[in-house]
């Protein structure tokens, strides 16, 4: 399992799709980075500097977070996406199956790989918006272990999710249907905070509904509102738009969010191993 | 028995992979398993090395049930459309092969050094394998295969991308192996191949085993005769029919198939008997290639 997992993490490395992410990664966060930067120096000459001020960084980290998953939520389905199907259409799976390593280990060591990658990845990343945002704003965030964990969980629902996918759907399929869930977990969980917002029950139901179907964004709404709405950094994170979180993700939903990852690993593991190949 | 298979059948939806194959392979031996294109020869390979489960039947190896994790550990496995990770070098992509068999540091480093050796790729270990030519790449699985020192190995079609050279040393190397002891099951379709180095074989016609056995006693039996006589007549022609099989009756020449060697003089006499007059009587003895032929055709006027 181990020795699967190493591969999965060479294999991420070596086939650059870390590069590529890494480099697409440093151009929005330089884009980023200017954006904060000047947009917050201009605003202090305006006449509503203050009152603004309170509010702005705090869109700014936000906006960061959100689009930061968005990028991480499309390494996570990239690198996944073939991890089965792609291995049994082009014949690298031939050897490795009848190995004495179970087919189960095969999964898992996959998924462990990914994990970690994405992990590291997304532990960076978050590291860096936090930064930007607080070396332009002044805003000062708490170094939250649990915020962390929780960034570094949302790509890893959809992992498990698109490979499970990949073991009976081919490549191409698996990808749009991957992209397609992420989107129906965005578009709820917009539509929730507008539901909210206007008190619409409909919308609010539409995102419950979404956020079963595809738990990585209520798993953001929970970071966001968990570093920002900390003692003392007044309400911003009610004037936050789509971007925010009005109300908190109940802890039910990570456990929600735990289940369905081990459902899914567990299905791909069950169709895995009684799959012809 | 190294293998033993009890009536496996794989059916893919409703085409037939292959049915009720019945085989034995005994220690030591190299087994070729021949027949044609889309016979079964992949299928049932795959079924023996756990990447496909039977529809029905069952099959022993190496003493265990199919699926036996433990048994896996001393098989080797060379698919037929063989392809690795080709963002590693021959050497990783070993080394990778080598931990999934439980192969650990020095002992691991040796046999990856004396496998790349044996398949003639040692000074290209350090190349990825993304560079590599196809019969490089078909090379580097053997190598693969070898890894582990395996007690049985499966080769699918392992010289299909070889030159004539590296044909040779592939049949060399599976010398070797018998040899020191281990099994090979080699699928094939090239007859010349499994006739110069497979101890037993088994022809297979969509998907269906048409003859098994000892290449030697296969070969034995059939002979074929070409004479060449003056009045040939109907009567002796329908006597000569029944001792096997009629190939060709054109002017003064007959050609057939017997079914044993020791009704050679029997033809003589049936064209004396009947007054003909025997100039010239050749024999053949029957290579794989017609032995082969026979039979797939004859498999194939059967169902179609
Ligand atoms: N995945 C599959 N799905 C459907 N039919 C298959 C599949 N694989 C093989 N077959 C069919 O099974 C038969 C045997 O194939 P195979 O074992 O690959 O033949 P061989 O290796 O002897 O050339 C062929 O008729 C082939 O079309
Ligand atoms: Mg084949």
């Amino acid at each position: 399992m181990l020795t699967i997992a190493a591969l999965t993490c060479k294999e991420v490395v070596r086939r650059r799709i870390l590069l590529v992410t890494i480099v697409l990664a440093a151009a929005f966060l330089s884009l980023y980075g200017i954006g904060v930067h000047y947009g917050y120096q201009d605003m202090g000459g305006s006449q509503y500097a203050g009152p603004m001020s309170a509010l702005i960084a705090p869109m700014f980290l936000s906006l960061g977070l959100y689009f930061g998953s968005f990028i991480i939520a499309f390494l996570a389905v990239m690198a996944a996406v073939g991890s089965v199907s792609g291995e049994i259409e082009n014949g690298v799976i031939n050897a490795i199956v009848p190995s004495p390593v179970r087919r189960v280990d095969i999964i898992l060591g996959k998924f462990i790989g990914y994990s970690l990658m994405l992990s590291v990845f997304s532990s960076l990343f978050y590291a860096a918006v936090l930064l930007i945002v607080r070396y332009n704003t002044g805003l000062h965030l708490p170094v939250k272990a649990g915020a962390i964990t929780l960034f570094c969980l949302q790509p890893v629902v959809l992992l498990a999710v698109t490979m499970f996918g990949s073991t009976f759907l081919s490549t191409l399929a698996n990808g749009i249907a991957c992209f397609m869930l992420y989107a129906v977990g965005v578009v709820g969980g917009m539509l929730e905070q507008i539901g909210t917002l206007v008190n619409s029950q409909m919308l609010v139901n539409i995102g419950i509904v979404s956020s079963l179907l595809m738990p990585a964004d209520s798993v953001y709404r929970k970071i966001v509102f968990n570093l920002l709405s900390a003692p003392g950094s007044s309400m911003s994170y009610m004037m936050l738009g789509p971007f925010g979180s009005y109300s908190e993700p109940s802890v039910w939903m990570l456990v929600y969010t735990g289940l369905y990852i081990v459902i899914f690993l567990a299905l791909a593991s069950l169709i895995f191993s009684r799959k012809d190949i | 028995m190294v293998i033993e298979t009890d009536g496996l059948t794989k059916m893919y939806c409703q085409k037939v992979g292959c049915s009720e194959i019945c085989l034995n392979v005994g220690e030591g031996q190299i087994f070729g398993f021949l027949g044609p294109n889309g016979a079964g020869k992949s299928t049932l390979v795959k079924i023996l090395v756990g990447l496909l489960f039977p529809t029905a039947g069952s099959a022993r190896i190496l003493g265990k049930p199919l699926g036996d994790q433990g048994v896996r550990r001393k098989i080797g496995f060379l698919p037929e459309n063989f392809r690795y990770q080709d963002w590693l070098t021959g050497v990783e992509l070993l080394s990778f092969h080598g931990s999934l068999y439980g192969l650990r540091g020095a002992e691991k480093t040796r046999r990856i050094r004396q496998v790349l050796e044996r398949v003639g790729l040692g000074d290209k270990g350090r190349q990825k394998v993304g560079s590599y030519s196809k019969g490089m790449q078909q090379r580097v699985g053997l190598a693969c295969a070898l890894l582990p020192d395996p007690e049985l190995i499966f080769l699918d079609e392992p010289t299909s991308a070889l030159d004539p050279l590296g044909r040779r040393e592939v049949r060399e190397i599976m010398l070797d192996l018998r040899e020191k002891g281990k099994t090979i099951f080699l699928n094939s379709h090239l007859l010349s191949e499994v006739e110069m180095i497979c101890d037993r074989v088994a022809i297979i016609n969509k998907g269906n085993i048409v003859k098994e056995g000892p290449l030697g006693k296969l070969l034995a039996g059939a002979v074929e005769v070409e004479m060449v006589a003056g009045n040939i007549t109907q009567k002796m022609v329908d006597e000569l029919s029944a001792l096997g099989s009629l190939l060709k009756v054109k002017g003064n020449t007959i050609r057939l198939s017997l079914r044993e060697t020791g009704d050679i003089p029997v033809v003589a006499e049936i064209v004396v008997n009947n007054g003909g007059r025997l100039f010239s009587l050749n024999t053949r003895q029957n290579s794989l290639e017609d032995l082969f032929v026979d039979l797939v055709k004859e498999g194939g006027a059967d169902k179609c």
